[in-house]
């Protein structure tokens, strides 16, 4: 990882005092606000609407966030205009977010973006520029990496750069871009002779931008046909592209753990709810062992993905423990969201398998949750350096 | 003498005091070994109680054994993250009471200081914290193990005060060696059965207490079966109110799963130790038992961030059913690391030496079923879990309401 890399999105002021769990009224207050905003203006069944019309999303919530909570700028430093907020308080609006299956726009320009410009744009006034723009809410940007079957693997990027500095121009295809049909900007990690490098496509002249069906409704994507096309590289001419983009999957892993504790704590309570009140053989069914053993076994598994999502929330980025939390985080709390939803339709019986019903929704986020920025078990290899740390150095490497 | 700490004292001025007293007050020759690493040498001085008496009562005098409890009972009055970072401390040289005292330290410490009278506390506290009284549990039954309220010892007082036990008791860890035992006991069968039990504090070497050890699965007999034949008692035995030692006990139980998951901090575990192992012999290079182990991993961090949230969120000592989340996964745990341990080296696990050691992967895979069974199994801990951290409907009972003399008999 080279030091250009050393700050980002997330990076608070004095983060060396960070204390796990400490939690503040700021915190509480932050909650609550987002909260209040989703249950009014996006709750789950407003998700469900949007992805029923083939709306990209609801523009007018989307300048609520900005103008009343500055939720866009969250991740972004204040020096790029943005509130500064830290990792945790991003975390607490993706967990809040994740529990009504909040999808458009918001992971992909607010979280995924900043987190790939803040490193760039210490060496690039045009990318600083961009996050001052996130930050207003007036523009939604992609982030293009995925290509074949790699989610998120910088390393084996094909998606090829040619021409000379500043005229440069793209040539490949890129796979799962969230919100990458209708974003204003799209960023795009591509090779070029001296590695992986950043890319800001100009979306005026060429691409195609295919719009895809997607597994989860809540998140539109695309796949973007690049055949030559008009880009501008991104950072300095040293910008270690791929570890840019390693280090924000790092970063973005936390935010996206917590909105799988958003979701898994939500099928559990919805799922405790019912069984409740569904009654079989003369009792509730959640009287019986073998659906309230189910149950407490998905609670644990929340309960232990919310300690690792926000342990990882509360270290510092660019530290040890940090790139341990993540990676904890990402394989836990997937497995975790994933297993649950599996439950929670299990336990709903019949009526869980139906169209109508929400529970399949989760399954289908919980889906995309665990592959969009590499899989749990890559995670898991990576967390090998950490166990280790005298094996072979390869062993960090990201494929 | 305690050590000068402030009760408001942070984790990293609790380590650093506890770390230079145990550093100024080890013996000379075991503080060398313990930086040398020679851990041989320290585990002798800690088994010869010729040296390591004196040791654990200077131990207690400095509030080091006992840094939870009250500054007045002999401790430090730490936070549990505090408290945390002294138990740290001393473990790193391992010369801390050991795991025959868990019962005495984490289960009898802290219900005496809940519900003791002012003389119990004086009688107990002091001398639990410097090492002198070895503590068991008295519980379970063979007809009550996870109905433990089913229990049927019965404890019938006299026209002086004084009481009589009768029964029989098992799974009573180190009874054989044990000063004093908690027991729960049935003091009126006209009541249902939680609202008919008082809780006693016995002393072991009263006449009609006899322990008999049971050879376990393992090969060890670290647990017993205790029979109470005519045991008398005096009046000041009981703990907490006539017929409330329900109560009492969900103190103990609760302290049980709350202490078993260690101390608060992420870092280097069971996985870790398997991992390494694995690396070393070879077995690493195979890629299912690899993320088997990585999974591992992965799970055990994710225990030791859930410990630390609980201590940070819970404050001074608070413990409930969230216990029960962390006491599951621990046992989970445990099962995975027994089994691997055995996966990770298969021939060690499966032939020694006649008359040598008993290898560690064998000690660890006859042990993986320890924690799911003792200190309330992991279908308790799930029934709890429901019912107290979702709401869900309780297990149905017909004994519950119920005068425990009119339950129907079995046995």
């Amino acid at each position: 990882m080279t030091g250009e890399t050393g700050a980002t999105a997330s990076e608070p002021a004095g983060a060396d005092d960070l204390v796990e769990f400490a939690w503040t009224d700021e915190h509480a207050d932050l909650r609550q606000a987002v909260r209040r905003l989703m249950a009014t203006r996006a709750p789950l069944d407003r998700a469900r609407a949007v992805a029923d019309s083939g709306e990209r999303h609801d523009a007018d919530l989307w300048r609520t966030m900005a103008e009343q909570l500055g939720l866009q700028g969250l991740a972004v430093p204040e020096e790029h205009g943005g509130f500064g907020g830290t990792l945790v308080d991003v975390a607490l609006v993706a967990e809040e977010m994740g529990t009504v299956l909040h999808g458009g726009p918001f992971l992909p320009t607010a979280v995924l973006a900043p987190a790939v410009l803040v490193p760039l744009a210490e060496h690039d006034g045009e990318a600083a520029a961009l996050l001052g723009r996130i930050a207003a809410g007036a523009t939604t940007v992609a982030v293009a990496v995925a290509e074949g079957r790699h989610a998120w693997a910088p390393g084996l990027v094909t998606t090829r750069a040619t021409g000379a500095p500043g005229s440069e121009r793209l040539t490949g295809r890129k796979d799962l871009v969230l919100d990458g049909a209708d974003a204003d900007e799209v960023l795009v990690l591509a090779t070029t002779d001296s590695g992986p490098a950043w890319f800001r496509l100009d979306t005026t002249d060429g691409p195609r931008r295919e719009r895809c069906a997607t597994l989860d409704l809540t998140r539109p994507a695309a796949t973007l046909h690049l055949d030559d096309v008009p880009a501008r590289r991104l950072g300095g001419p040293d910008t270690d592209g791929a570890a840019v983009a390693d280090r924000a999957a790092l970063v973005a892993s936390v935010v996206l753990a917590a909105e799988q504790v958003g979701g898994a704590a939500e099928v559990v309570r919805r799922t405790a709810e019912y069984v409740t009140t569904r009654r079989q053989f003369g009792r509730p069914v959640g009287s019986f062992q073998g659906v309230k053993h189910r149950l407490a076994d998905a609670a644990v598994r929340a309960e232990m993905a919310r300690s690792a999502a926000y342990w990882a929330a509360f270290q510092r980025p660019g530290t040890d423990d940090f790139e341990l939390g993540a990676l904890v985080a990402r394989s836990h709390c997937s497995e975790a969201f994933l297993q649950t939803a599996k439950d929670g339709i299990q336990l709903h019986g019949g009526i869980g398998f139906t169209w109508e019903h929400d529970m399949h929704l989760f399954l289908r986020r919980a889906r995309l949750d665990a592959t969009l920025l590499g899989d749990a078990a890559a995670a898991r290899e990576r967390l090998l350096a950490h166990a280790l740390p005298d094996l072979a150095p390869s062993a960090t490497e990201v494929a | 003498m305690p050590v000068d700490l402030s009760p408001d004292a942070t984790e990293a001025e609790a380590y650093a005091a506890a770390d230079a007293w145990v550093r100024e007050h080890l013996p000379a020759d075991v503080l060398k070994a313990a930086l040398g690493a020679e851990w041989p040498e320290v585990a002798a001085f800690v088994a010869d109680p010729e040296r390591s008496t004196p040791w654990f009562a200077a131990l207690g005098d400095a509030g080091l054994s006992s840094p939870t409890w009250p500054c007045e009972h002999g401790g430090l009055g730490l936070s549990a993250a505090s408290a945390g970072a002294v138990t740290e401390a001393v473990t790193q040289y391992r010369v801390g009471r050991t795991m025959a005292d868990f019962v005495g330290l984490a289960l009898a410490g802290p219900t005496i200081i809940a519900h003791g009278t002012a003389a119990q506390k004086e009688r107990f506290l002091g001398p639990l914290a410097r090492g002198e009284h070895r503590w068991c549990q008295l519980f379970s039954e063979p007809g009550a193990g996870s109905d433990l309220a089913g229990l049927s010892t019965r404890a019938e007082q006299q026209a002086d005060g004084t009481w009589v036990v009768n029964g029989q008791k098992v799974w009573s860890s180190f009874a054989h060696l044990s000063d004093f035992g908690l027991l729960m006991a049935r003091t009126d069968p006209s009541l249902p059965k939680h609202r008919g039990i008082t809780y006693f504090l016995v002393d072991m070497t009263t006449p009609g207490v006899e322990a008999r050890p049971l050879r376990q699965m393992t090969g060890h007999a670290e647990f017993n079966e205790v029979f109470l034949t005519e045991v008398e008692l005096p009046a000041d035995a009981v703990l907490g109110e006539l017929n409330g030692g329900w109560a009492v006990a969900i103190t103990t139980l609760m302290q049980e799963r709350n202490g078993l998951t260690g101390r608060p901090a992420v870092g280097d575990g069971k996985a870790d130790e398997l991992l390494r192992r694995a690396h070393g012999n070879g077995s690493l290079e195979e890629p299912v038992l690899r993320d088997r182990l990585l999974r591992m991993l992965v799970e055990e961090r994710a225990l030791q961030m859930t410990t630390l949230r609980a201590y940070a969120e819970a404050g001074r000592g608070a413990a409930g059913a969230e216990g029960s989340v962390r006491k599951l996964v621990n046992a989970q745990l445990e099962e995975e690391a027994g089994a691997l341990a055995a996966e990770v080296d298969p021939l060690t696990a499966l032939s020694w030496p006649a008359g040598g050691a008993v290898p560690a992967p064998v000690e660890e895979f006859l042990a993986m079923k320890t924690t799911s069974i003792a200190g309330g199994t992991s279908e308790i801990q799930r029934n709890i879990i429901a019912e107290r951290l979702l709401g869900l409907p309780k297990d149905p009972d017909p004994e519950k309401d119920k005068p425990f003399s009119e339950r129907p008999r079995t046995s």
